[in-house]
């Protein structure tokens, strides 16, 4: 009896929880259909904010810098951190104790530390040597910085994953390395390079800090650019882009719910 | 890896061999991790050092000027608002992973409780939100608690706020920001802790006539310890040096050290106040992180506590 009443309590508490989760989402998503100007007041529906959208020439282009710099940076770090963590790996029987600590740093290290170092650093170099000046490179520079790590654990935990005899057999079945990696490696840990692109593109949409203090004056990425337009005071406006990128969320957990539900069955 | 019957040449050209192939597949990461992330931070360190030059920019003669004022001595003698800073930051971090210990516990719990074929699904509901930037999910709190909002009408009537204050900007509100952005990085771990639950050692306890609390304190808790202190780990150093909430929710008087080290770093340049205070972020951070491994480690539990 006394389970039971557990039971349906925690169901409740669920249920707030999930509420709790949902509902700052839920407010953004609703109020970019609203049809007045006020952030407190609901009047009605309309598609106002999001024709506005369409002719904004800034919003336009820190989505293109956002897509740029998303799929630039994730590339680099594919190549880099799959290489690295293929050579953890290898030699994991070594130590490479160093080699580890180095891989958590840029996961450890407080994003704002991160991002002002590489801020203050940048500058510095740029004043000696002209280059690295602030823009979409440093950016790309400083997010592949926080991506490597990411992709070097997925590989290397796919590669411990096998069957070490398998790189035996490769060994006898093709004779030169470069046909060893093009006909076993990489199809035996396509899964882990395509989940790890996809986290590394999903880090660097998601990153502010980081981005905010390694950008330039041209490089605004859209929520750089939701950061300055909160900042001048709340324009409804920014309920509605806001929305779209709730709403590509929304279809990416769906897609990744579609990927679980069928490893599952 | 054998290389027993090789002769002594082989055995070392193998050697050399190997040593070149992790040299070239690991010498690319590492560089880069060296060059843009080991080098900045170590000049970032250096600069806390130096003294404050003209628009806040570093100079020569090395001083502990930017400590003494991060403790609050300044030219007008001392003044206690950095220190507020400080406390009000160590203040946030415990509250805020204390409540986000008592949401996330007994959440990762029921998912345990449910149907195999629906934890993925609950564990993705609690997940998803967090996919969305930082921002946006602050914003919509910022809709939700401004002045003339349904939450800020009810902290009204029930007097817990002026008429026409709002919610936000407050320290409250900064709390709240803390407890909904970091519940996720502690339910998953928790839930991994629930998942992989010796019943066994309940029902043992049961058997012996435990009451619930007890059988709960001896048998269950032990068992999740290492998944909550992952959970701490997870949430509490991040939130130490939030810049987003307390900037956006938190209002002049709701400033955390992240937004004292940001500052110093444009408006009201100073880069060695600045950096003296990312110096302190990260002495929080590796305290954090090796006082976790200990406690993991006497726990037996050593991989599971640092991800």
């Amino acid at each position: 009896m006394r389970k039971r009443t557990l039971q349906r309590g925690l169901t409740g508490f669920w249920w707030l929880t999930v509420a709790f989760l949902y509902l700052p989402l839920a407010v953004v998503v609703l109020f970019s259909f609203n049809a007045s100007n006020s952030a407190a007041s609901f009047s009605g529906l309309s598609l106002r904010w999001y024709r506005r959208l369409m002719g904004n020439e800034e919003i336009l282009s820190a989505f293109a810098n956002s897509m740029v710099l998303a799929i630039t940076s994730s590339v680099i770090a594919l190549a880099i951190g799959c290489l690295i963590g293929y050579g953890m790996y290898r030699h994991r029987h070594r130590k490479l104790g160093w080699l580890i600590v180095l891989i958590y740093l840029p996961i450890v290290l407080p994003d704002i530390v991160f991002g002002i170092s590489e801020m203050a650093f940048f500058v510095q170099i740029h004043d000696w040597t002209g280059l690295l000046q602030p823009g979409l490179g440093t950016m790309i520079i400083a997010h592949v910085t926080f991506q490597i790590p990411f992709v070097a654990l997925i590989v290397y935990s796919r590669f411990v994953g096998l069957d070490p005899t398998l790189f035996e057999a490769a060994k006898d079945l093709y004779a030169t390395p470069v046909r060893r990696v093009v006909h076993f490696m990489l199809p035996t840990i396509k899964p882990a390079l395509i989940s790890a692109f996809f986290l590394s593109f999903t880090l660097s949409i998601d990153d502010f800090v980081i981005s905010f203090f390694t950008s330039g004056p041209e490089s605004a990425t859209l929520p750089i650019y939701i950061w300055g337009a909160i900042k001048k005071g709340v324009s409804p406006e920014i309920n509605a882009i806001a929305a779209l990128m709730i709403g590509a969320v929304a279809v990416a957990a769906t897609i990744s719910l579609a990927f679980s539900r069928r490893r599952l069955t | 890896m054998s290389y027993t019957g090789v002769t002594p040449t082989a055995r070392s050209r193998a050697m050399v061999r190997e040593a070149r192939h992790l040299l070239f597949t690991v010498a690319p990461g590492a560089s880069w991790i060296i060059v843009f992330l080991v080098l900045p931070s170590a000049y970032l360190m250096g600069v806390a050092f130096m003294s404050n030059g003209p628009y806040g920019l570093p100079e020569m003669p090395l001083s502990l000027e930017s400590f003494k004022r991060l403790a609050g001595f300044g030219f007008l003698g001392w003044s206690p608002g950095n220190l507020y800073t400080l406390i009000r930051s160590l203040w946030q971090t415990l509250i805020s992973t204390g409540l986000v210990v008592l949401v996330a516990y007994p959440i990762a719990y029921y998912i345990t409780t449910c149907r195999e074929r629906w934890r993925p699904i609950m564990l993705l509901l609690v997940v998803v939100p967090s996919w969305t930037n930082q921002v946006i999910r602050t914003f919509g709190w910022m809709n939700l608690l401004a002045p003339g909002t349904p939450l800020s009408g009810l902290a009204e009537s029930l007097g817990l706020i002026a008429p026409n204050m709002g919610l936000y900007p407050s320290n409250f509100a900064v709390t709240l920001g803390l407890v909904y952005n970091f519940l996720p990085f502690m339910v998953l771990p928790l839930y991994a802790a629930f998942e992989k639950l010796d019943t066994a050692q309940v029902e043992a306890a049961q058997d012996l006539y435990a009451s619930p609390v007890r059988a709960f304190w001896h048998a269950v808790f032990p068992q999740t310890l290492p998944g909550l202190l992952a959970g701490i780990v997870l949430v509490a150093i991040p939130a130490f040096g939030m810049y987003v909430i307390p900037e956006l929710l938190g209002g002049g008087k709701g400033m955390m050290l992240g937004n004292l080290v940001a500052t110093q770093f444009s408006g009201g340049a100073n880069w060695p106040l600045g950096a003296a205070g990312a110096i302190l972020m990260l002495i929080a951070t590796f305290v954090g992180l090796f006082a976790m491994r200990r406690i993991g480690k006497r726990l037996g539990g050593g991989e599971e506590v640092v991800i």
